[in-house]
């Protein structure tokens, strides 16, 4: 075998590996994203149709309210009517931060395993359901698959983050700037989370998401406490208006 | 190792390059649809969970 052919084999291989990278990266960056926007729409839409169905178990009617406070006693009517339990990597309410963006809306779905995080946020299996008393602690992609937390870092005390059943709007209010920990810490998503200065038991709102951007050694978290609660027959809330 | 794909192709120039085209397409595709898929969970943009 000739030196010319060697060379020549081996050119050829540093272009094939060179074209396969930015092929690869092209598809990390950007086809990722093109396919879970597809897929998180359809996740929406299939939550719309079924609202609009009237598939939700229970139509709870309520007034307008302040949510019950971290004091509460629990004799209201959703500890004495828990709601039926969310079905593993379905979606079952869609989150608004319009902090991240007026538009920003995204699915959310129950468990946070790696193919359920493709097509929306993940509700960790295990912690509260929406606006009942402990934690409702939901993850997603900071980076890649439509980037929907990539604006984490500008969340700030005060924000909403809107969340909607179908039945009721449950607006969160976010409490801490986000906070930077370790991927073995899950005291953040506990009950009562560990660091995030809330004391009592309550209602609360944990996100999750990777920390840095493009890295997995650590984690950012916000915590939130339920703010107020409507029925989705009085509208949007007033976070959600411009 | 191209050059000796395009020799066993067959026709003139112009068919070759033709199926030159459609064989990239066809690595494309296989390439976005089974290979990358697969790859990207060994990178870390998936790990936005706190767990044990």
């Amino acid at each position: 075998m000739s030196v010319r052919v060697v060379v020549r084999t081996f050119s050829e291989l540093c272009i094939t590996v060179g074209a396969l990278i930015v092929l690869f990266v092209a598809y990390v960056l950007f086809w990722t994203g093109v396919k879970a926007d597809s897929a998180m729409d359809h996740q929406i839409d299939s939550l719309q149709s079924q609202w609009s169905k009237g598939a939700v178990a229970v139509q709870q009617p309520q007034q307008p309210q302040p949510a019950p406070t971290a004091t509460d006693t629990g004799d209201d009517k959703a500890a004495v009517d828990p709601p039926a339990p969310y079905k593993d990597g379905k979606p079952f309410a869609v989150m608004y931060i319009p902090r991240l963006g007026f538009t920003w809306n995204k699915p959310v779905l129950q468990g946070t395993g790696v193919d359920i995080l493709k097509k929306g946020l993940g509700h960790y299996a295990g912690t509260a359901q929406l606006g009942q008393k402990g934690n409702f602690a939901v993850a997603g992609h900071r980076r890649t698959y439509g980037d929907p937390f990539k604006d984490f870092p500008e969340l700030r005390p005060g924000d909403a983050v809107v969340l909607t059943d179908g039945t009721t709007w449950f607006t969160y209010r976010i409490d801490t700037k986000p906070y930077k920990t370790v991927p073995g810490d899950v005291a953040v998503i506990d009950p009562v989370p560990r660091k995030s200065g809330y004391k009592e038991p309550g209602r609360y709102l944990t996100l999750t998401t990777c920390e840095p951007e493009w890295g997995h050694s650590h984690r950012l978290i916000v915590w939130a406490h339920l703010d107020a609660t409507q029925p989705a027959e009085a509208g949007k809330p007033e976070a959600l208006r411009r | 190792m191209y050059g000796w794909i395009w020799r066993h192709l067959p026709g003139n120039t112009w068919i070759r390059a033709l199926i030159s085209l459609l064989l990239v397409l066809v690595v494309v595709y296989v390439l976005f649809q089974y290979v990358f898929p697969w790859a990207e969970p060994l990178l870390p943009f998936n790990d936005v969970t706190v767990n044990n």
